[in-house]
């Protein structure tokens, strides 16, 4: 069977879709939907609650398995590998979450050091590692804290270090800024552009915050009722005008008690972050 | 009561002695199988990373249910012909052990399953994110996350399973219970009694206390 020449692309998805019930019973999740990242891209998903935009995430490292399609991640097809053949390919696809899942019983350098612990890494390598990633996030001096003293910023970012220790191809987002403060959300988006620029890694964010896809994506993928409707390139900070996404933000855009929306305007996001929440704070 | 003290002293300190190893049996039979147990049915319990083995859950819950349906006093008595096999009689400390490590495996069994139910879901799904293995995720995070709900576990097996010992002296199982039994309950020696009391007391305070601090100890969260 010819191979697919799919060295410059970092994530691709063929036709996959992953149907199931909600608590409410209604069937939500994804599509038959495909989705290309090249190598190096940051790239946003964003859409309202139940727009599958998590699952279509969590479909990439197969924490959810689809019903149909192909993933492939770095040329590799994860739909045919075997069980161990998975985690292998799992040991460079990072992680990170909305609420950290940090191990609270671990050190922050333990926590850093734990993906590579599980992949069998040499201890010499890991603790190398542990200190280039503590580093980059800025939190060197915290390394032999515990997560319960650190802030909700803080723990993000020991959860990026962890995510990034491996050296990942891949590093998925999924909401990642959700339960952070406009100005730490900010700090944020640094870190993670950084990691994007000085280690190459491609990234896939899933947000229903406008602000965050339009600082930090080069392109963002548009969904709803478990399909993308709409992928536009935003890497110089513009939503193109009669795109989906304009005409949400100038319905939904503003935000705040005032009852009339009024249409996007863009304030001054460097002192004050404004967020465009597309829907309620994720549950 | 000081006199009765000091004349039944070697029957007290034989009669902890015995009390000590049952319990010392039938905790280690319920730490390592009982553990074992409580950790494969919770991994194979929806959700999990072994959901696929479900059948396996079905059953293990299954079992675990009609042995925890049995008053101690009765499985005691029920399944004697079987402690006879395994222990060559029904009478004294070491037979008494067979019915109580019994109860206690599926009692811990249960205990485990419900203490890593309460670790966040998202912590063992980032592990699963990394690749780990069944194996590493019980190494790496649930004994690791859940260490001091485990500890306050084999507190509470403990100071059960020192009552239940007491139980089995009622069949001569030996142990303080049976000590308890023959002077303060046949002779109506109520200051027997009434030692035999203080003593389950000091035991069970010492256990909780010493598992408490442990807990608190290794829980960082």
């Amino acid at each position: 069977m010819p191979k697919t020449p799919s060295s410059t692309l970092a994530i691709e998805l063929r036709a996959v879709s992953r149907r199931f019930a909600d608590p409410g019973g209604r069937t939500v999740g994804v599509q038959p939907t495909s989705l290309i990242v090249p190598q190096g891209e940051i790239h946003g998903i964003i859409g309202f609650s139940g727009a599958g935009k998590s699952t279509l995430l969590r479909l990439v490292n197969l924490l959810e398995r689809p019903d149909a399609g192909e993933v492939i991640v770095h040329g590799n097809t994860l739909t045919r590998l075997s069980a161990a053949g998975l985690r292998q390919a799992r040991h460079r696809i990072g992680m990170i979450f909305q609420h950290f899942n940090l191990l609270h019983n671990l050190t922050v350098a333990d926590n850093v050091a734990l993906p590579m612990r599980i992949a069998g890494a040499d201890p010499a390598r890991i603790r190398e590692r542990v200190q280039v990633c503590l580093d980059f996030v800025g939190l060197a001096e915290k390394a032999d804290v515990y997560p319960g003293r650190l802030s909700g910023g803080q723990k993000q970012r020991v959860a990026i270090a962890r995510a990034l220790a491996p050296e990942p191809h891949v590093l998925l987002a999924d909401e990642p800024t959700s339960a952070l403060d406009p100005r730490t959300t900010l700090d944020l988006l640094g870190v993670l552009a950084d990691a994007n620029r000085r280690f190459g890694v491609t990234i896939l964010l899933v947000s229903h915050e406008m602000e965050v896809i339009r600082r930090l994506c080069h392109r963002v993928s548009v969904m709803e009722g478990g399909r993308i409707v709409e992928q536009l390139d935003i890497a110089d900070g513009r939503i193109p005008e009669g795109s989906q996404l304009a005409s949400w933000l100038s319905d939904f855009g503003a935000v705040g008690p005032a009852a009339s929306p009024s249409p996007a305007t863009r304030p001054d996001a460097a002192a004050t972050p404004h967020h465009f929440a597309l829907e309620a704070a994720h549950a | 009561m000081l006199e009765t003290l000091i004349e039944l002293a070697p029957e007290i300190l034989k009669a902890t002695g015995e009390t000590l190893l049952m319990l010392a049996i039938c905790l280690s039979a319920a730490i390592l199988i009982g553990g074992a147990l409580g950790l494969l049915v919770f991994l194979t319990s929806r959700g999990q990373s072994l959901e696929r083995f479900r059948a396996f859950n079905l059953i293990a819950n299954g079992v675990i249910n009609v042995v925890r349906s049995f008053p101690f006093i009765i499985l005691l008595v029920a399944i004697s012909p079987f402690t006879r096999v395994i222990a060559g009689t029904s009478i004294g400390p070491l037979a008494a052990s067979v019915p109580l490590s019994i109860a206690a495996i599926f009692y811990f069994a249960r205990l485990i399953e419900q203490t890593l139910r309460d670790l966040p879901r998202g912590v063992i799904e980032a592990a699963e994110a990394m690749g780990a293995s069944p194996l590493q995720i019980i190494r790496h995070v649930l004994l690791v996350e859940a260490r001091s709900g485990l500890v306050l576990a084999v507190t509470v097996l403990a100071v059960s399973f020192l009552s239940y010992s007491a139980v089995a002296g009622v069949v001569g199982g030996g142990g303080i219970g049976d000590l308890a039994i023959r002077y303060g309950y046949y002779r109506f020696q109520t200051d027997v009694m009434v030692i035999t009391i203080v003593l389950l007391i000091i035991l069970v305070q010492s256990v909780q206390f010493f598992g408490q601090w442990a807990a608190r100890r290794v829980d960082k969260r």
